[in-house]
């Protein structure tokens, strides 16, 4: 049985190139445009992994993740961060280090836009054991 | 001829020899009068005999007076007993026996003669035959004078003290009166007189012979007391005073040796010890005085200064060592040749006014040293002799030619500092413990005056108490560096400083003051703040290309996947998205070349409502597609303004556009709405956009106008409110916002225009 995972981004280009990239690789996909939708969808949809991005309207992916973390009906969920920021782009949207000093449980990987195919696979491959 | 010369050789040395002997024994005699024992006993045998002497007069006088009234006594009795003899004669007038009797008894030893005369004078009776018998009483007598009326008898010596003379009346007596031989009348008193001379010899012999011996004894006397107290002196007094002398002598050849104690209690043995003291005493002095000279001696030579003494024809008499080594031997030179090189006496000299006023006096002048000129420091004193006349002058010099060169050297040092504090390009000032401005440097004077003694806190900061943090205190307290960013407000502007103090201490390494740097750094600030916009700038454009290439990347995978499954459809949408991310670059390209570009705005006679309309009507489907309404708050007609249409319907554009996207993005309502407004009042064209969407935080609110900063993600290129303030500023005119999270957020623009009549004129012409 394909494994499910819930494609989360604001834009409708990243969800559709995701979506075909997984479903292409023999994933069953789910979508969500914002946080709020996102953590709807994982309650109703139980995927095995959230791809999630950080920047978004209503929910942003940090505030999601910490709900979604705190919340133990989903918080075993693995998470792969697709983000457009970088470290390096801007210092203070540093999420690792963020995460860190919180001391939440970090997320499963981090991938940084422009996507990798492959390294997203792997990641994925890998957060889902 | 030989014998005479011999003779005479020989008597001119007998001469000569005797003379030697004289001229001896005239020492000797000197030496003799003239020794202490000579003296002592000589005055006091002298003061013995002269007392004795005294004594023996007085005792003389005293026996002669004696001897003399007994003399006179024996005379008065003699004389009444004479008188009384020759009573009966008289009565009887029996000359005969008046004669016998006078002669009888002028025979006897003493006796020189007897006379009676009567009252006329005339001598009656004498016992000397050689007496006239009629002779005339003398009346220059005073002893016959007043015979009549003074009965009393009366006496005299003569003048060689031979004899006495005593005059005895012979009274009338009723016997007399009444007598049948020649009766004397009663009224007479006196009838005649007795004079009876007796010669003193005896009186004589026995004073000479007292006389005598007195004089035997006082000479006796003298000699034994000049003896004795000679003796005494030879003996008790002589070797104490020749052993002084040994010591004296001794004392005098610098021997100290102590002559052990004496333990007399006379007046030689308490001179002795007193001397012994003295001894003691003046061979500590000696010794001091000793080592003393001995030391300035040695300071005098070996002193690290010249040492000259100067007569007062201004030649040397002494120098030191140090002189010589350095000058050679000048003793003897006038003080202003040689090392001084001049002809005659300088002027200031201080040795001169040392000569005439006895004080200190100095002066810096300039010698002639190894073919060199030196510095050196002159002091002049006065020597005076025991009477306190300045006899000479002790010059003291001190070279001071690298003292002076070093004086040179920081002076020169001085000027090259305050030049640098003078010229440094930034605002220098020294700063008291009480923050008073003690000094300024020409940049500071320049920019705020002369402000010393104003506390620094006032000038800088238009403070009336120093301010918090103050990096002066913290220096004043512990000698660091400090340093402070500070901001000055100064003409209505801000003016960033970075402060730097430093302490300024004295030679004991106390700070009594610190040096306050201040640097305008607004423009590194500017710059700074550039900087950190230009390291978002392109942080936000690789962001924005980013996401531009994530689009084309998942285009172009997508349009693969459809093409290797046949799915059309995903070719279909993998093509809208590389369109939509080609466009986006396109419109990212443009937007870049018009942010950066420098341009001049086409102005031109326009109407900004035609603007805001074009602009509604160009975002009218858009808003409605999102749900959003479009509200025109602009008079159809706002007026002619010169404008560059093209540029102000971009910015407004750019304006609307945002407007909806944070309709879109705020809260689900169905009332959404964006407002357009426009107005010309007083010269000046307002455009407003409001909406009430999402709104900004004040984070959001600060990035606004950054390039490349956007909040819609992959939808936005960062540069749309970038080109809409540029415009704006292109026209001379401001944006400003005002937004609240969840409120929404108004955008107004304000550009200075032409009058409306100048509007109206242009519009004619249109």
């Amino acid at each position: 049985m394909a494994k499910k995972i819930l494609v989360i981004d604001d834009e409708p280009d990243m969800v559709t190139f995701l979506s075909t990239l997984l479903e292409d690789n023999g994933y069953e996909i789910v979508t969500a445009f914002d946080g709020e939708e996102g953590l709807q969808k994982c309650k109703s949809e139980k995927p095995d992994l959230v791809s999630l991005d950080l920047l978004m309207p209503n929910k942003t992916g940090i505030k999601m993740y910490r709900e979604m973390r705190k919340d133990a009906e989903i918080a075993h969920i693995p998470v792969v961060m697709v983000t457009g920021f970088g470290k390096d782009d801007v210092p203070s949207m540093d999420f690792k280090k963020w995460i860190h000093e919180r001391a939440i449980k970090a997320p499963e990987a981090y991938i940084e836009k422009p996507v990798d195919k492959d390294v997203l696979l792997n990641a994925i491959k890998t957060a889902l054991g | 001829m030989d014998g005479s010369r011999g003779n005479r050789s020989f008597s001119s040395s007998r001469l000569a020899r005797i003379g030697e002997m004289f001229k001896t024994v005239a020492q000797l005699i000197r030496k003799f009068t003239s020794s202490l024992s000579f003296k002592l006993s000589f005055y006091a045998a002298l003061i013995m005999v002269l007392a004795l002497l005294v004594f023996s007069y007085h005792s003389i006088s005293t026996q002669e007076e004696n001897l003399v009234n007994r003399m006179v006594q024996g005379a008065l009795k003699d004389s009444e007993v004479i008188k009384a003899a020759i009573w009966n004669g008289m009565m009887a007038n029996d000359r005969k026996v008046i004669n016998e009797i006078i002669n009888t008894v002028g025979s006897q030893v003493d006796f020189e003669e007897i006379n009676v005369f009567d009252l006329t004078g005339r001598l009656c009776f004498t016992s000397n035959p050689g007496t006239p018998e009629q002779g005339e009483r003398p009346s220059t007598d005073p002893l016959f004078k007043d015979v009549e009326t003074d009965t009393s008898w009366r006496f005299r010596h003569t003048r060689d003290g031979k004899s006495i003379r005593v005059v005895n009346p012979i009274l009338n007596s009723k016997s007399c009166s009444s007598a049948s031989c020649h009766a004397h009348p009663e009224s007479e008193k006196v009838l005649g007189l007795l004079e009876v001379k007796l010669g003193l010899s005896g009186v004589n012999r026995e004073l000479f012979k007292s006389k005598q011996n007195t004089i035997v004894f006082a000479a006796v006397l003298f000699l034994l007391v000049s003896t004795i107290s000679g003796l005494a002196v030879v003996f008790l007094v002589n070797p104490g005073i020749r052993r002084l002398q040994r010591r004296a002598a001794r004392m005098a050849k610098g021997q100290y040796r102590p002559e052990g104690s004496t333990t007399g209690l006379d007046e030689m043995a308490q001179l002795s010890r007193a001397f012994d003291q003295m001894s003691r005493k003046v061979n500590e002095r000696t010794q001091d005085l000793d080592r003393r000279r001995k030391m300035y001696k040695a300071l005098f030579n070996e002193a690290p200064c010249y040492f000259t003494v100067v007569s007062r024809d201004y030649r040397i008499v002494r120098a030191n060592r140090t002189f010589q080594d350095a000058f050679g031997d000048q003793v003897g030179r006038h003080c202003y040749t040689g090392y001084k090189g001049l002809d005659s006496r300088c002027e200031n000299c201080p040795v001169e006014k040392t000569f005439a006023d006895g004080r200190s006096h100095q002066s810096e002048e300039i010698w002639r040293l190894d073919g060199k000129n030196a510095y050196v420091l002159v002091k002049t004193s006065p020597i005076l002799d025991p009477g306190g006349h300045i006899t000479e002058v002790l010059e003291m010099s001190i070279d001071v030619t690298r003292l002076k060169q070093l004086q040179i050297d920081f002076e020169k040092k001085q000027q090259e500092y305050k030049y640098l504090f003078d010229n440094a390009p930034c605002y220098l000032t020294v700063v008291d413990r009480e923050f008073n401005i003690v000094q300024t440097n020409r940049l500071f004077e320049n920019d705020f005056g002369g402000h010393t003694a104003k506390k620094c806190y006032q000038v800088y900061k238009q403070r009336d108490s120093k301010c918090d943090n103050c990096p002066v205190e913290k220096t004043f307290l512990d000698g660091q560096t400090h340093n402070s960013e500070e901001t000055w407000r100064r003409a209505g502007e801000d003016t960033h400083i970075i402060v730097y103090t430093a302490p300024v201490m004295d030679a004991q390494g106390y700070i009594t003051a610190v040096m306050e740097m201040s640097t305008n750094i607004t423009e590194v600030k500017r710059l700074q703040s550039q900087l950190v916009t230009l390291g978002e700038t392109i942080a936000g454009m690789s962001h924005t290309v980013k996401n531009i290439l994530c689009g084309l990347q998942g285009g172009v995978y997508v349009i693969d996947s459809g093409l290797t499954r046949g799915k059309e459809d995903r070719v279909r949408a993998g093509w809208s998205m590389v369109k939509n991310n080609v466009e986006k670059v396109s419109e990212l390209v443009q937007g870049i070349l018009y942010a950066s570009k420098e341009r001049e705005p086409e102005y031109q006679p326009c109407d900004p409502a035609k603007v805001l309309s074009e602009v509604c009507d160009l975002y009218e489907g858009k808003a409605r597609s999102e749900g959003v309404q479009l509200v025109r708050a602009f008079d159809p007609i706002i007026g002619l303004y010169m404008l560059d249409p093209a540029g102000i319907h971009s910015a407004l554009s750019n304006l609307v556009s945002n407007a909806i996207e944070a309709c879109r993005r705020g809260e689900a309502r169905d009332d959404r709405t964006v407002k357009i407004g426009g107005c010309a009042e007083a010269g000046t064209l307002f455009l407003q956009v409001s909406d009430d969407g999402i709104g900004m935080s004040e984070e959001v609110k600060e990035k606004l106008f950054n390039r490349f900063y956007s909040t819609k993600g992959s939808k936005g290129t960062g540069l749309g409110l970038v080109i809409t303030r540029k415009v704006v500023e292109e026209h001379g005119g401001t944006i400003h916002v005002e937004s609240k999270p969840g409120k929404g957020t108004t955008f107004t623009i304000e550009i200075p225009v032409q009058s409306a009549g100048q509007g109206d004129a242009i519009r004619a012409a249109v």
